[in-house]
Parts: C-alpha cells; sequence; structure tokens
C-alpha cells in the first residue's frame, strides 16, 4: 500500500464516451421495449443508436488504442483463473485498463448485444407496424425465431448489466478501487510496475 | 332397413363435422380468421409505410374487410382445450386467453374500436390513415404481447 501511485492515462475519450452512450441507449432501448408505446417507433431509433455504438465499438476493439484493443486484455483460461482467485481479497486489482475476467464480460456483453440488434432487426411480430427492418428479407420461421429471441436475450442482457454494476460495487466496498471515475477522466492511479511501456 | 341405417351413419357424420369439430380444426380455423386480418392489415401496413402507395379505394376496402371481419362471432374460434398447451405445434394461443377472457375482450374492444375509426378515415388521404393504421396495429401487439406465444 506504501507503494506510490502515478496518475495512469488508461480509457481513451472513444472508449468512455461509447461506454456512456451505451448505458444511455441500453437503458433507453429497454425501458421503451418493455413500458413504451404500442407504436415502437422510438424503440426502433435507439435501437439503430445502439446498434452504431455496438459497430463503433467493435471496430475501435481492432483499429483503436491500446487499452481498447481486444488483442490487448482478452487473456487464455490460466490468466482468466488466476485473476479470478484475487477476486475474493480486499486488496485493489490496479489492473491496467479491462482485467482478464472483466474482458469475458466486455466480450460476452457486445456478443448478446450483436445478437440483440440482429433479432430485433430480423423480429416480426405480426402487428404490421414494428416488423423488424430486415425481416422481409427472411423466411417468416425465422423471422419468428428472431422475435422468440428478443425478448429472453433482453432479460439476459439486465442480468448481465447488474452483474455489472454489482462488480462495480464489489471493487468499490471490498477492495477500495472506485472503478467509474476512471471512466468519466479516463485517469486512474496505479504503481509503476503495473504500467505497461 | 339398410337405407336407414346408411342414412343414419351419413347424419351421424355430419353432425360429427357441424357440431364436434376437432380441437385442431378448431386452431386452424382460428389461424385462418387470423391470416385474413393479416392479409388486409398487410395491405394498409405497406400503404401507411409508404412500401405502396396510397389508394383511397384500396386502403377503403381493406378497411371495410377489416370491420366484416369484426362481425364475426369469436367465441366458436376461441373453443376450449384450443390452446398452445392442448395443441402444441399448432397453434400459439396460450392458455392465458382462457384464464382471463375479459382481459382478451378489452383487447378485442380496442382492435373492435380502432377499426371502426380506421373506416372512418382510410379514405381520406395518406396523413389520415397513416395514425389509424398505427393505433390498429398497436392493438394487434397489445394482445400479441400478453396472449400469444412467440413462436410454436
Amino acid at each position: 500500500m506504501s507503494e506510490p501511485l502515478n496518475k495512469t492515462y488508461v480509457w481513451d475519450p472513444v472508449v468512455r464516451i461509447l461506454h456512456w452512450a451505451l448505458v444511455i441507449a441500453f437503458a433507453t432501448s429497454w425501458g421503451l421495449g418493455k413500458f413504451g408505446p404500442n407504436i415502437m417507433t422510438l424503440h426502433f431509433y435507439s435501437g439503430y443508436i445502439l446498434a452504431g455504438i455496438v459497430v463503433l465499438r467493435l471496430l475501435w476493439g481492432l483499429f483503436g488504442t491500446k487499452t481498447a484493443r481486444f488483442a490487448t486484455f482478452v487473456k487464455g483460461p490460466g490468466k482468466v483463473m488466476a485473476y479470478a482467485r484475487t477476486l475474493p481479497s480486499p486488496t485493489p486489482s490496479r489492473s491496467y485498463g479491462h482485467n482478464p475476467v472483466g474482458a469475458i464480460f466486455v466480450v460476452g456483453v457486445l456478443l448478446v448485444l450483436t445478437m440483440q440488434v440482429m433479432s430485433g432487426l430480423l423480429a416480426d411480430p405480426e402487428d404490421y407496424i414494428n416488423v423488424g427492418p430486415l425481416a422481409q428479407y427472411v423466411s417468416s420461421d425465422v423471422a419468428r425465431k428472431a422475435l422468440s429471441l428478443h425478448e429472453p436475450l433482453s432479460t439476459l442482457l439486465l442480468l448481465m448489466v447488474l452483474g455489472h454494476v454489482a462488480a462495480i460495487f464489489w471493487y468499490k466496498k471490498r477492495k477500495g478501487e472506485n472503478l467509474v471515475k476512471p471512466m468519466i477522466t479516463g485517469y486512474v492511479d496505479l504503481p509503476k510496475d503495473k504500467i505497461p511501456h | 332397413m339398410r337405407k336407414l341405417i346408411i342414412s343414419t351413419v351419413i347424419a351421424a357424420t355430419a353432425a360429427t363435422g357441424a357440431f364436434a369439430q376437432s380441437p385442431s380444426d378448431v386452431a386452424k380455423a382460428r389461424r385462418a380468421y387470423f391470416t385474413l386480418v393479416g392479409f388486409e392489415m398487410s395491405t394498409l401496413g405497406a400503404m401507411a409505410q409508404g412500401k405502396i402507395d396510397y389508394d383511397a379505394d384500396v386502403a377503403s376496402q381493406a378497411a371495410k374487410d377489416l370491420a366484416a371481419l369484426t362481425g364475426y362471432t369469436m367465441s366458436d374460434l376461441f373453443a376450449p382445450g384450443t390452446s398452445n398447451d392442448d395443441l402444441p405445434g399448432e397453434t400459439r394461443a396460450k392458455a392465458d386467453i382462457w384464464a382471463d377472457m375479459p382481459g382478451v375482450q378489452d383487447k378485442g374492444m380496442a382492435f373492435y374500436q380502432a377499426v371502426a375509426e380506421l373506416n372512418g378515415v382510410a379514405g381520406n388521404g395518406l396523413e389520415a390513415l397513416q395514425p389509424a393504421v398505427g393505433k390498429l396495429g398497436g392493438t394487434c401487439k397489445a394482445c400479441h404481447d400478453d396472449y400469444r406465444a412467440k413462436d410454436f
């Protein structure tokens, strides 16, 4: 704990803006889907925005800055297990960017969001007003399958978000690490040996 | 005597056909009914979304046909024992329909009223048609959400 900490830049503006834009777009899409008007135009627009965010994040994961790239933060099972064993301990993780367990969530949530966007685009609820824009290009069997996936996937996504938020709380309460602030400012305090050169 | 037996058999067969249709037949007829609703609605939806050109006569005719369909007696189409629990793979009608008939009737009333409103405006131009079709589609969705399974 006596180690000196350096203010380190980990999250570039693209990562931060896309993160918080995704929070807003997800909450809006989810809320409008569940509680919104029967004419779901706003849900559709919100979904298109969310789709754009996911596409940009995937591209940024390939061509973006160091901490944003999948190649940097996606680790094998050995590293994941090793990091998972440190999760219960009350010491701060001091991760530079995504930790190996968090990486699974990042990839997982982008994957499920992609499936959710696809199922929404293909879904046909047969009300002739809320038909996914791509439903006309697939068979009615596929459009029905997409419709039947769209709601369960929304529940799965909600559970994933709750798990994500629970992890943030765990780091704050148990490990004394504020993970929200870096996602706003871009900076996190790290000891020298945790900062790659 | 033989004639009597034959005519009795014919009468009994006819009676079976007419008065004790199988649950599968009911589900089939019910889906056929909603296929007709969808057929008319498909035209109106495409027009409202600009996928086909607005035509006052075609829109009015589709609205009129929907109104005719709302005059159909639904109780025999929703005979008990014909839910997707009873007939898996044949229907998506949830057992909730029979557990909550008042709720279903509310949704049906909303559909009926939306069709009536649509009939008042269908011939009055695209601007008038669009919100009416939207409202009608909304009543489709409201019932599908609660009472129809997403898949077979």
